[in-house]
């Protein structure tokens, strides 16, 4: 579970040495997954490994009856986005409607913005895998999308006052039998949906997640309440498949990607003659040394 | 795309300049591109590669009756795409290629690729599930 190998990428390794250096113990000592002075109790599940989006699994109905009343069931995980205008049933208050009417899509389109990371609320459905490292005081969720790095800790902690708020927030985790349970709170204004409608500051998200019954599949509900633009709550049903002997890549996000809309995609090709070359050759002396 | 960008690019100034909350997002397939109509087929010479995410973009130049035009492909996450096999080096500039897609909302010359293949009808990587077209 938390055996360092050579090919892993420094932030996996770094990731893996916290690992260590929180709970005290070797990671070849911490892949039992057992509560520390507690012999006879039953080792939690191991949610550890390279998990890829599949939603073709079923919704898991365990799961599934335990979501607070008043919730709209988001079905849009994976391949599937809604269209603007369109937010799966959640009742948006009258700001956050107005909003999403005057949301320009082309803003997300800048330099400034095609590198930010969105929240968890979005991140954890989109179609990329992600990477768990499991203790029994705190659990890693690496996910591929914008190299996010997700930090459940199991200890009972809370966060301080001055904690930031970030794309990933503060997570506190614990067992309902073979459920993690995990509550996420300190998340940064970001999008919901995709298309318009963000949740603020003050969102609130609460996920379970459980294996499936052959340890292949790792199920999840992901529930978020946002009183301030939300008149009811939301969820989304997640389901991985497990694959072995898989990593993460680096995203390393590209913000110069942007520029390709602004570029203009329908000019005819310039023609190489001597107006041309100049150009061009006037461009290449405005680069910047290397 | 390039009408688009001259409308917004005074409203992103004035974004900036305001210091309006920049809301965090990765740009909307379904609200860029149109899934409801058929795939478009282009086929050009590569003028450019990129390779990098969020998305990596295919620039082509293409013939269109008597003059050559630029057309764009936006690829899914390279991320994903290697799983695909593909890689920096799966086309280079000078390759003719043939990318078929969704298209642009606005018409314009920008397509979101769904597939590559060489110009002797050689697939360049491996198909995507739906799941990972998004």
């Amino acid at each position: 579970m938390c055996r360092v190998e050579r090919t892993l990428l420094p932030t996996i390794i770094s990731i893996a040495v916290s690992l260590v250096g929180i709970t005290g113990c070797t990671p070849r000592q911490q892949a039992a997954v057992q509560p520390p002075g507690n012999a006879a109790a039953a080792p939690h599940p191991d949610l550890s490994g390279f998990w890829n989006l599949d939603s073709k699994i079923p919704r898991e109905e365990s799961l599934m009856k335990r979501v607070a009343p008043n919730t709209a069931f988001l079905d849009d995980t994976g391949a599937k986005e809604f269209p603007k205008g369109e937010f799966g049933g959640l009742k948006l208050k009258p700001a956050a409607l107005e909003a999403t009417r005057t949301w320009n899509p082309h803003d997300q389109l800048t330099p400034e913005k095609a590198c930010k990371a969105p929240s968890i609320v979005y991140a954890m459905q989109g179609p990329f895998p992600i990477e768990v490292f499991q203790s029994d005081r705190l659990i890693v969720i690496k996910l591929e999308y914008y190299d996010m790095v997700r930090m459940i800790f199991l200890d009972g902690r809370k966060a301080e006052e001055s904690y930031p708020d970030s794309p990933t927030g503060f997570s506190a985790g614990h067992w309902e039998g073979d459920t993690l349970v995990v509550e996420t709170t300190h998340l940064e204004p970001a999008t919901i949906t995709n298309n318009g409608l963000d949740h603020t500051g003050h969102v609130r998200v609460l996920e379970r997640f459980k294996l499936g019954d052959d340890g292949k599949e790792l199920l999840a509900t992901q529930e978020f309440e946002d009183p301030e633009i939300l008149d009811n709550r939301g969820v989304r049903f997640i389901a991985w498949r497990k694959q072995p002997g898989q990593h993460v890549f680096p995203y390393e996000c590209d913000p110069g990607f942007a520029g390709n809309y602004s570029q203009g995609s329908d000019s005819p090709v310039e023609s190489p003659g001597p107006a041309a070359a100049a150009r061009r050759k006037t461009a290449r002396s405005a680069q910047p040394r290397q | 795309m390039f009408s688009y960008c001259k409308r917004c690019g005074s409203l992103m100034m004035a974004l900036i300049l305001t210091g309006a909350p920049l809301a965090r997002a990765h740009h909307s397939f379904a609200v860029f591109f149109d899934t409801d109509s058929q795939l478009r087929k282009v086929t050009g010479v590569v003028k450019e590669f990129r390779f990098t995410n969020p998305h990596g973009v295919v620039t082509l130049v293409v013939v269109e009756g008597n003059r050559e035009v630029i057309w764009r492909a936006e690829t899914n996450s390279p991320s994903i795409l290697r799983r695909h096999g593909w890689s920096p080096d799966s086309i280079h500039v000078g390759d003719k290629v043939t990318i078929e897609g969704w298209p642009a909302r606005d018409g314009s010359k920008y397509l979101r690729m769904r597939s590559a293949t060489r110009a002797n009808g050689e697939p360049i990587g491996t198909p995507m599930t739906a799941v990972q077209e998004k």
